[in-house]
C-alpha cells in the first residue's frame, strides 16, 4: 500500500475495490457477496470461501465410486435447509433414495422432489435453479452436460438462494468449468480403514487450496462396534423357527 | 359482436339477418358494402364477399364467455342482451388504482381476445350503455358530466321502437339534450312512459337496479377456431381466450383451480383431452398459460383442430392471501410453478417426492407420491414434523438403495464388492412379508403401469460393510448368497 500513497486520489479507490466482495487479494479467500451455508465440518468451513457451500453458485463434486461418504458430506447442510422449510430436488439420482435414511437424517422426504430427468436433466436441473423456490439441488447429470449448459446453469443460480450441488465423473477435473467451487473426492489413501473422506479443493475463488483435506464423516453405523457374536448367524433360511422368534 | 362470434371468419365478410347486411369487416366496407343494405346489392358490389347467417347462439355463448373473463374485474357484472356486458365497477375503484386503469385493462383484455368494444364510464348502467351505443370513448365521471354528454345524443340512439324516435323527430326533438327540457307530463302522454322513464333512469334520478349476471355452477367454455389448426403450438392463442375466461370466473366466484381439461374437437369428429394439473391450486393468467404451452410443445395432433372447450374439474375455495408487507426477495416462478412445468414435461411419475412407510422390507419403506405444496406450508407453521423422526437406537439405513439386490461374489474371506468388505456391525435380522408372497402389484415406471412382483417373503440379515475402497454399502445374506442393497453414500 505504500507504494500507491502518492496516489492518495486512487487510494480511496482501491481500498473500496478491495472491499467489494467478489474481488480478492491473491492470499486470502473471497469473501463471497451471495449468503453461504456452513458445511457443518468446521475444518472444512476454513478452506471454503464465506465460510460454507456457496449458495446462488455452483458447486461441483468430482467423484468416481459412490458410497464414499460423498452425500454425508452435504447432509448437515441440506438439513439445515430443509429445518428451514426449503424445498430440495434430485435431479436423475444414481439410485433410488430411501425414503426412512433420509428421514432420519433431519431431511423431510415430503419436500424432497425426485426428478427422474432422462435425457433432460441439463433443462430440468436449469428449471429448478431458476424457479427461486427450491433451497437445495443436487443434480447427477451424467455426461449430459456440455460446456455451454454448464454455463447456462451458473447463470439460471446466480443471485438465487439455491445451494446448487452437481455431481461428475473425476474424469471431468481436467475440463475447464464455470463452477466458482470443484472439488474432488476421493476415499483417504492413508487412512484408508478408518474411513475417512479426502477433499482435494480443485478451484475455489481465492489462494489455491495447497493440501487436501481429510473428513471423519459419522456415517450412520461406521463406528465399528466390539462384535459380541458371531458375524454371520447360520441362517436357516427356510426354518418355521426363525419365523417364529422374528 | 354479431361478426366477431363467429368461427371460420375471412375478410372481407359479413352477417346478415333476413336478407339484409347487420354488419360488416373494414375490408367490406371499403369494398362499399355498409349496414342495411339489401344481401343482393352487397354482393353486387364485392362478389368476393363472404356472407353468414346472423347465429344468436354462439353470440350469447361469446357473451357468456365474456362475461366470466368480466369477473377480472367485478363480481356484479350483467349482461345487456344480444352484445353489452355492464360491469359495476364503482367498488373496485381503489383496488385497481382508478377508472383509466380498469378501462386500460379492460380494453387490453378484450383486444387480446379479438374483440373490439365500444365502450363508456358513467354513473348509472344506462347512461354507461347508451353512450357505448353511441361509439362511446368517453368518461363520464358524475352525473352533471354524465347529463351533459348525454344531451348531446341523438334521439335514436336509446334502442326506443322506432314510432317514438319518429314521432320525437315530427316534434323536432332530435337530441335527448331538447327532450329533457319539454314538460314531462305532456311528452308522456304523447309517447308513452316507458322511454321517459328510461330517460329518469338513465341520468340517475330513479335507481336502476340490474340483473346480475350469475357466473356459472361449472366452468365449461367452447370456442370453434376461426381457421382449422394443424400445429399444436397454433393452439396457444385460442386456449389463452378461453384461460383468461377461466381466470375471471374463478376471480369472481373466489375459487382456485387444482385440474382442468382442455377438450380438443377434430375436424373428423373425434374428440381428444388434454388434462392440466397444477402442483398448488391457483388462477394466475400468466402460469396456466406457460403449462399450457409445455403441455401443447410435447402434443401431437391426431388431425386437425377446429373447436377447443375448456373445462374446471377440480375447484377449490380460495382462503384468500395476504399480501407480504416487504417485497419478497426470490424472483422466479416458485417450486410449485416449476414442479407443473416438469410434471408435464418429463410425466407425472417422473417428478415425485418421497414418503416413509412403516415396513420393515427395505423394497417397502419407501413410497412416492405427487408433491403437495399446501401441505408444506402447514407443515412449517407448525415447526417441523417430530412424529416422522425414527426411534431412538434404530438400525441406521442407507440413503440410496438399489433398484434390485445386486448378487455379490463369495470368496474364502466372505463377500466381495470391488474387492473383499469388511463387515462392521453385527447383522440385522428383516424377516417379513409372508402375506404378499407371490402376489403383482402394478407400479408406475414412466407413463405406464408396470405389474412387477411384490416384494414377498424376505429372510436376511443384513450387514454394513466396506471394502477397500472405503465404499460403504449395505449388504444381506439369505438362503441363496450374498447381495448388495444399498450404499452409505
Amino acid at each position: 500500500m505504500s507504494a500507491l500513497s502518492p496516489l492518495a486520489v486512487n487510494d480511496v479507490a482501491l481500498a473500496d475495490v478491495l472491499a467489494r466482495g467478489d474481488i480478492w487479494r491473491g492470499d486470502a479467500l473471497a469473501r463471497l457477496p451471495g449468503q453461504c451455508i456452513s458445511s457443518g465440518h468446521p475444518e472444512l468451513d476454513d478452506e471454503l470461501p464465506g465460510g460454507g457451500w456457496p449458495c446462488g453458485n455452483l458447486t461441483e463434486f468430482l467423484v468416481d465410486r459412490s458410497g464414499i461418504g460423498e452425500l454425508t458430506l452435504l447432509l448437515p447442510a441440506l438439513a439445515r435447509l430443509a429445518a428451514d422449510g426449503g424445498w430440495l430436488a434430485l435431479v436423475a439420482p444414481p439410485w433410488l433414495p430411501h425414503a426412512p435414511a433420509w428421514a432420519a437424517a433431519g431431511i423431510a422426504p415430503e419436500r424432497l422432489l425426485v426428478v427422474r430427468a432422462g435425457k433432460e436433466a441439463a433443462w430440468s436441473i436449469e428449471a429448478l435453479l431458476a424457479s427461486g423456490g427450491f433451497a437445495g439441488v443436487l443434480a447427477w447429470p451424467g455426461s449430459t452436460l456440455d460446456a455451454r449448459s454448464l454455463r447456462r446453469l451458473q447463470v439460471a443460480a446466480e443471485g438465487r438462494p439455491v445451494f446448487a450441488a452437481l455431481w461428475r465423473s473425476a474424469s471431468a477435473a481436467v475440463a475447464p468449468s464455470p463452477a466458482p467451487l470443484r472439488i474432488a473426492l476421493g476415499p483417504d489413501a492413508e487412512a484408508r480403514a478408518r474411513g475417512r473422506l479426502a477433499l482435494r479443493i480443485l478451484k475455489r475463488r481465492g489462494r489455491p487450496a495447497s493440501r487436501p483435506l481429510s473428513l471423519d464423516l459419522d456415517r450412520s453405523g461406521s463406528r465399528p462396534r466390539a462384535l459380541a457374536g458371531p458375524a454371520l448367524s447360520l441362517l436357516a433360511a427356510g426354518s418355521a423357527a426363525a419365523a417364529a422368534v422374528a | 359482436m354479431p361478426l366477431e362470434a363467429l368461427p371460420l371468419r375471412q375478410s372481407p365478410s359479413a352477417v346478415v339477418a333476413r336478407g339484409r347486411i347487420v354488419v360488416c369487416d373494414t375490408a367490406a366496407r371499403a369494398g362499399g358494402v355498409a349496414a342495411g343494405q339489401k344481401l343482393s346489392t352487397a354482393l353486387g358490389l364485392l362478389p368476393a364477399l363472404r356472407v353468414f347467417e346472423r347465429d344468436p347462439v354462439r353470440e350469447a355463448a361469446a357473451l357468456d364467455e365474456l362475461a366470466c373473463w368480466g369477473g377480472h374485474f367485478t363480481p356484479t357484472v350483467s349482461l345487456q342482451p344480444p352484445a353489452g356486458l355492464l360491469l359495476e365497477i364503482g367498488g373496485c375503484l381503489r383496488l385497481f388504482g382508478g377508472v383509466a386503469v380498469i378501462v386500460d385493462k379492460a380494453l387490453a383484455g378484450c383486444a387480446a381476445q379479438g374483440w373490439t368494444p365500444s365502450w363508456a364510464v358513467a354513473p348509472t348502467p344506462l347512461g354507461a350503455w347508451w353512450l357505448a351505443l353511441a361509439g362511446g370513448g368517453v368518461l363520464a365521471n358524475d352525473l352533471p358530466a354524465l347529463d351533459s354528454l348525454l344531451a348531446g345524443l341523438d334521439c335514436r340512439v336509446p334502442p326506443w321502437p322506432a314510432e317514438v324516435a319518429a314521432r320525437l323527430e315530427s316534434y323536432g326533438l332530435r337530441r335527448l339534450g331538447e327532450v329533457m327540457q319539454q314538460p314531462a307530463a305532456g311528452l308522456r302522454q304523447r309517447i308513452g312512459n316507458g322511454p321517459l322513464d328510461e330517460l329518469l333512469r338513465a341520468r340517475g334520478e330513479v335507481p336502476d337496479p340490474q340483473r346480475l349476471f350469475i357466473f356459472p355452477e361449472r366452468f365449461s367454455s367452447l370456442l370453434e377456431l376461426p381457421s382449422r389448426v394443424e400445429h399444436a403450438e397454433g393452439l396457444a392463442f385460442a386456449g389463452h381466450r378461453l384461460i383468461v375466461a377461466l381466470c375471471g370466473w374463478l376471480q369472481a366466484r373466489q375459487l382456485l383451480a387444482r385440474a382442468c381439461t382442455l377438450h380438443i374437437g377434430h375436424d373428423d369428429g373425434t374428440q381428444s383431452a388434454l388434462a392440466l394439473r397444477f402442483g398448488e391450486p391457483c388462477r394466475d393468467e400468466a402460469r396456466f398459460l406457460r403449462l399450457l404451452r409445455e403441455h401443447l410443445g410435447r402434443l401431437q395432433l391426431a388431425a386437425p383442430v377446429e373447436s377447443l372447450r375448456l373445462t374446471a374439474d377440480e375447484t377449490l375455495l380460495s382462503g384468500g392471501d395476504s399480501a407480504s408487507l416487504f417485497a419478497e426477495a426470490t424472483a422466479g416462478e416458485g417450486a410449485a410453478a416449476c414442479v407443473e412445468r416438469l410434471r408435464a414435461r418429463l410425466g407425472e411419475a417422473a417428478v415425485q417426492v418421497l414418503a416413509p412407510v412403516a415396513e420393515h422390507r427395505p423394497e417397502c419403506a419407501t413410497r412416492w407420491e405427487t408433491p403437495d405444496f399446501r401441505r408444506n406450508s402447514g407443515f412449517t407453521a407448525a415447526g417441523g414434523g417430530p412424529a416422522d423422526e425414527p426411534p431412538v437406537g434404530a438400525p441406521p439405513r442407507p440413503l440410496w438403495l438399489l433398484p434390485s439386490p445386486q448378487p455379490l461374489g463369495e470368496h474364502t474371506d466372505g463377500p466381495h464388492w470391488h474387492g473383499p468388505l469388511q463387515l462392521l456391525t453385527r447383522g440385522e435380522r428383516i424377516e417379513s412379508g409372508w402375506w404378499d408372497s407371490g402376489e403383482m402389484r402394478g407400479e408406475m415406471r414412466g407413463e405406464t403401469c408396470a405389474e412387477i412382483p411384490a416384494t414377498g417373503d424376505i429372510r436376511r440379515e443384513y450387514f454394513i460393510a466396506r471394502n477397500r475402497q472405503g465404499q460403504q454399502a449395505w449388504i444381506f445374506r439369505d438362503a441363496t448368497g450374498w447381495f448388495l442393497h444399498g450404499l452409505f453414500a
